[in-house]
């Protein structure tokens, strides 16, 4: 997960408690705090913010259920190199 | 001095329901008048959409304004998100007056409960096909076209609902009227879709963008509640204070009494709140679909005509349930409680924004 996609997501994770600053992949979205509404902030913010679309197939529950899943899916529609890589093990 | 502009509303009578107040916007050319660069896909002119909206609140009945409003503030921008010929066209006809557009999102679960609704939209390599009905909309009796909000997906998460264009003549649809003579005027009906066969170029927008969509499309809906709100309460203040001042009372008239006027200041005081609002919160919600001040425009607006309404409506005493007068009136004013985002809903929004609502009337660096 590149700092770009981390940044932009903190502000919508609510619930997270002010020590819970680290994002990992497994970050449940839901949980801390992205409820539909939110979601859907998200959803605009993160098309804007990398110029991408997320493709129609992707525009469901499991893609937006964790920091990890969404990242993927937007690091699939970058132009190579441009993102730091499928979501693993890194923090930010 | 009138303006020249609106003659072509001065031409129909009162009476006039919402179709025929529509086609005479747009073949007047007025209705581009509320987007900016007179474009739908640019998004709403506050300042344009606030006139259109007060001059057809001033001449003609509250039906009939929401069967303009609603098209004006949402369904023309959403069409506009359509690409195909076939929204082009039906934007195209709806610019100029010739086609009325119903926005059918409240189905026949709750309207506050939207993520429930159960009108299904199959998508299929070069089809697509509707299956539902949608209760309670503006404009079904007469549009030529439906804007119809449908799920694609079983389950309640938000990317799954499409908008679908839906010609009122396919094969498949079936009208009805509400049961309601207080808003007969703007259309209101019940329309049933079963198994609707449509081209897949009838998608707006894009699949699974139903519900981002209404989010930032609703918004715009909630200000013209709002600048709809403001004007509604002037006009009918401005009526009442011609009553007050005109009826006799002891030596003077009812309008020397000083409970009557600290009513009337009253109502004075929350319609300048409103006016406020509207003003600081228009390009929030215009330009950047600030969600948070669509709802607390809307919330305003419920609270704000329901109080102005229900006092001007004690001052007129008996004569306000005179055929069409006040209290008449006031029964269809709750509808600004209700219709796009009832109070429960909108003042929820701003409940789950309390915290940065709270940390924005902060001023830096004077707490403790």
């Amino acid at each position: 997960m590149d700092a770009r996609f981390t940044a932009l997501l903190q502000p919508f994770l609510k619930h997270a408690g002010p020590g819970e600053t680290a994002l990992t992949p497994d970050t449940d979205l839901r949980t801390l705090g992205v409820d539909s509404m939110q979601a859907i902030e998200l959803l605009f913010a993160v098309e804007d913010t990398f110029g991408i679309s997320l493709p129609d197939e992707e525009l469901n529950d499991t893609t937006f259920a964790t920091a990890g899943s969404l990242w993927n899916v937007i690091a699939a529609q970058l132009p190579e190199g441009t993102g730091d890589g499928p979501a693993g093990q890194e923090t930010a | 001095m009138p303006d020249p502009r609106y003659a072509p509303l001065d031409a129909l009578p009162r009476t006039a329901p919402g179709a025929q107040v529509w086609a005479a916007l747009g073949g007047a050319g007025l209705t581009a008048g509320a987007y900016r660069d007179r474009q739908p896909g640019t998004g709403i002119d506050p300042a344009g959409l606030a006139d259109l909206l007060t001059a057809v609140d001033a001449r003609f009945s509250v039906p009939a304004t929401l069967s303009v409003s609603v098209q004006l503030a949402t369904a023309l921008p959403l069409l506009a998100t359509g690409r195909a010929p076939a929204a082009r066209q039906a934007l195209e006809g709806a610019l100029t007056g010739r086609a009325t557009l119903a926005l059918a999102a409240t189905d026949v679960t709750a309207g506050t409960d939207l993520t429930a609704l159960r009108t299904e939209l199959r998508i299929e390599d070069d089809a697509l096909e509707v299956t539902g009905e949608k209760n309670w909309i503006a404009n079904t009796t007469t549009a030529t076209h439906f804007l119809v909000l449908a799920r694609h997906r079983p389950g309640r998460h938000f990317t799954h609902f499409t908008w679908v264009l839906v010609p009122a003549g396919a094969r498949g649809v079936t009208v009805r009227p509400a049961d309601s003579a207080l808003f007969a005027d703007s259309g209101a009906g019940h329309v049933t879709f079963d198994g609707v066969r449509l081209g897949r170029d009838q998608v707006l927008g894009r699949v699974g963008f139903g519900l981002p969509l209404f989010a930032r499309h609703i918004g715009t809906e909630r200000l013209a509640g709002a600048q709809w709100g403001v004007a509604l309460c002037r006009r009918v203040l401005a009526d009442t204070h011609r009553r007050l001042t005109g009826r006799p009372h002891g030596d003077g008239t009812l309008w020397d009494l000083d409970t009557v006027r600290q009513r009337f200041a009253t109502c004075l005081l929350r319609v300048r709140e409103l006016h406020a609002l509207s003003g600081e919160l228009a390009d929030p919600v215009a330009l950047h679909h600030d969600a948070t001040a669509a709802a607390t425009l809307k919330a305003a607006a419920g609270a704000t005509v329901r109080h102005v309404l229900a006092d001007c409506a004690q001052l007129w005493g008996a004569a306000g349930f005179t055929t069409g007068g006040i209290q008449e009136l006031r029964a269809q004013a709750a509808l600004f409680g209700i219709g796009g985002g009832a109070d429960e809903v909108v003042l929820g929004t701003l409940a789950d924004a309390a915290e940065d609502l709270l940390a924005a009337l902060e001023r830096p660096g004077t707490l403790p």
